[in-house]
């Protein structure tokens, strides 16, 4: 039951940018975690981007699901989690988020922010915090009604893609990942067997 | 390719040396890796080490494996000879590269047969393999050898020099058995629901742990907080039942048998002739305190309940609540016929009732969907007809039991907790409940 990753970002009218972001890498394997932090933040990235203003989702790939929400002001967070980790207590991490993060920045640095040029601190402890949804999150139990309904689900990162859109091709073109991280997807990609040795 | 022979012989070379090398530099390496790269660079090794972790750029994985593999494999058919230095940095690369290299162990076997290498060295590689392949088969069937070589006290160096003729320290072994359990614990960690680590955890608890009260008991508590986070990891859910019926099997054995009984009797598995002399010095106090079974079963319905109240919708909870609730069951059971058959007991009835229930603690009884039903009355039936003259089901448990059902269906809004808890009412009515 863990969250990865945490992430501010701005959806602007013809790009989305990552203003702020936190990490927990500690499952992953020690020389893989740059990669994998560069893909969480272009899969961040990119969902984003495809969804809407004012929106929330939740989209299911192999064993991660990323959370997401965009407020009506553009301010967007994702949440990477696994899939044991329960999704109605990342919504409201987000939601909390989202809100202390709009108090301590200021909205006109949002749309050429970057994770240099702003100054918020609070994502790395928020992020450890909720690592156990119980001690975060005490109202687990109570069946709050979190409005299903307005939670769009996708079952692969590919169905919020345009038509004839190849996940590859994203990957190949970004500017997020590296080049050892663009080799990376392409053998994982190839062997998707769990008992994979080269 | 257009790498030559030689090349690629050079490499090798130079990969094997640079490995040993790094072990022997720093000792405290505990992952290895492979690194994503691209592009062979061919006057620089393949081998990275970074604070304590080992990695091996996989470009060089491809040239290096079947190479490696055919020296070893030469070795074995006697075309090829190899000092013992170079078999262990040989097969220690190869185990790093491809643990399920069952040749590459059984070389280490031999040489520690021979006394050429510490069978510690093995845990420890084993160790690092499970880091990057923590279901490897090969690996954990490794272990359980070394395991028996050292239980029986014949190959650990240690244990000469005290000269207590090769006999095993108390301290020793627990030590060796918490490490163990931490490699299990680290191994399920990395891949879900890792059958091979929780199967092993419990084989050493039975055949290196002896099913000590004390380990079983601290192994509860242990593993408390890990299945918590790991609500869907059906083995981890798994071991605890195996943990529950083995200190309710014991429990079991030690009222029914006289306090004078100098033996504990195991649970499920075939007994040994005679335990380690550590062992014997622990079994004459664990006598003196039997787990309190109802209580330890109270609270682990007490933690299933909340796991499945804080996270809906993870089957595993369910089929451990199911077991759970099963144990308890034959438990009571037992109680009562054992206080109803106190006044005419005699050996030949105490063992007929340790071999009814030894067998109903494992049988699971779990499936309703499935045939398993049919079996399940069946035997139900028969337990029926011996028990007839006994007071009867703790009809207060399941009555709580059918409250909980009620209370989870009235509130959830995930369709599959809901199923999970129809299907749980089903199996209750068709097993339990008559």
């Amino acid at each position: 039951m863990k969250l990865y990753s945490l992430s501010v970002l701005y959806k602007g009218a013809t790009s989305v940018n990552l203003l702020k972001a936190a990490y927990d890498l500690s499952s992953f394997s020690f020389f893989q975690r740059s990669s994998v932090q560069e893909f969480m933040t272009f899969t961040s990235q990119l969902i984003v981007e495809r969804s809407q203003i004012g929106s929330r989702a939740a989209v299911k790939e192999q064993d991660y699901i990323c959370h997401l929400c965009v407020r009506n002001d553009s301010l967007a967070g994702v949440v990477i989690a696994d899939s044991e980790y329960p999704s109605r207590v990342c919504f409201t991490l987000l939601d909390k988020v989202l809100d202390d993060f709009s108090k301590y920045v200021d909205c006109i640095d949002w749309p050429s922010g970057s994770p240099t040029s702003i100054h918020y601190t609070g994502l790395d402890a928020q992020l450890a915090r909720y690592q156990n949804p119980r001690e975060a999150d005490p109202m687990c139990k109570v069946q709050a009604e979190l409005d299903e309904t307005k939670v769009i689900l996708h079952n692969t990162m590919e169905s919020l893609l345009d038509r004839g859109e190849k996940l590859d091709d994203l990957v190949s073109k970004s500017e997020v990942l590296g080049t050892q991280s663009k080799a990376f997807y392409k053998t994982a990609r190839k062997q998707n067997s769990c008992c994979e040795i080269m | 390719m257009a790498e030559s022979e030689e090349e690629v012989d050079v490499l090798v070379q130079r990969v094997v040396k640079d490995i040993a090398n790094a072990f022997r530099r720093n000792p405290n390496i505990d992952e290895i890796g492979l690194i994503p790269c691209v592009e062979a660079r061919y006057n620089r090794s393949p081998i990275v080490l970074v604070e304590n972790k080992l990695g091996v750029e996989s470009w060089c994985v491809k040239l290096l494996l079947p190479c490696v593999h055919s020296k070893l494999v030469l070795y074995r058919q006697r075309k090829l000879w190899l000092d013992r230095d170079a078999l262990t940095d040989l097969t220690c690369t190869l185990l790093l590269l491809n643990p399920d290299f069952t040749t590459a162990w059984n070389v280490r076997k031999e040489l520690v047969q021979l006394g050429a290498l510490d069978p510690l060295k093995d845990l420890y590689l084993g160790k690092l393999a499970l880091t990057k392949f923590p279901k490897s088969p090969e690996t954990w069937i490794h272990r359980r050898w070394v395991f028996q070589k050292v239980v029986q006290g014949i190959c650990l160096p240690h244990s000469r020099s005290n000269g207590n003729l090769g006999m095993v320290s108390t301290e020793q072994m627990h030590r060796i058995i918490q490490d163990e359990m931490a490699v299990c614990s680290a191994a399920a960690g990395r891949y879900p629901s890792n059958y091979n680590a929780w199967s092993h955890r419990i084989w050493v608890l039975q055949h290196v742990a002896k099913c000590n009260l004390k380990i079983l008991l601290d192994e509860l508590s242990n593993t408390k907080y890990w299945v918590s986070t790991h609500v869907s990891d059906h083995s981890g859910f798994h071991y605890r039942q195996f943990l529950l019926k083995s200190v309710a099997g014991n429990s079991r054995s030690a009222a029914v048998t006289n306090t004078g009984a100098f033996m504990r009797k195991p649970s499920n598995k075939d007994h040994r002739a005679s335990l380690p002399a550590h062992m014997k010095e622990e079994s004459a106090s664990v006598e003196a305190h039997t787990a309190d079974v109802p209580l330890m079963i109270e609270e682990e319905m007490e933690l299933c309940t909340d796991l499945i109240e804080s996270y809906p919708g993870h089957e595993a909870l369910w089929c451990h609540r199911r077991c759970v609730f099963y144990l308890w069951y034959c438990w009571n059971r037992e109680r009562l016929q054992i206080s109803s058959d106190s006044s005419n007991r005699g050996d030949g009835t105490v063992n007929n009732l340790q071999m009814a229930t030894a067998g109903s603690y494992s049988c699971q009884g779990m499936d309703v969907d499935g045939g398993a039903a049919d079996s399940a009355k069946q035997g139900y039936t028969q337990e029926t007809k011996r028990l007839k003259r006994g007071p009867s089901l703790d009809l207060h448990s399941l009555l709580e039991e059918h409250r909980f059902i009620d209370a989870i269906l009235a509130g959830c809004t995930n369709s599959e907790q809901a199923r999970f808890a129809t299907a749980y009412r089903k199996w209750l009515d068709t097993v339990i409940g008559q």
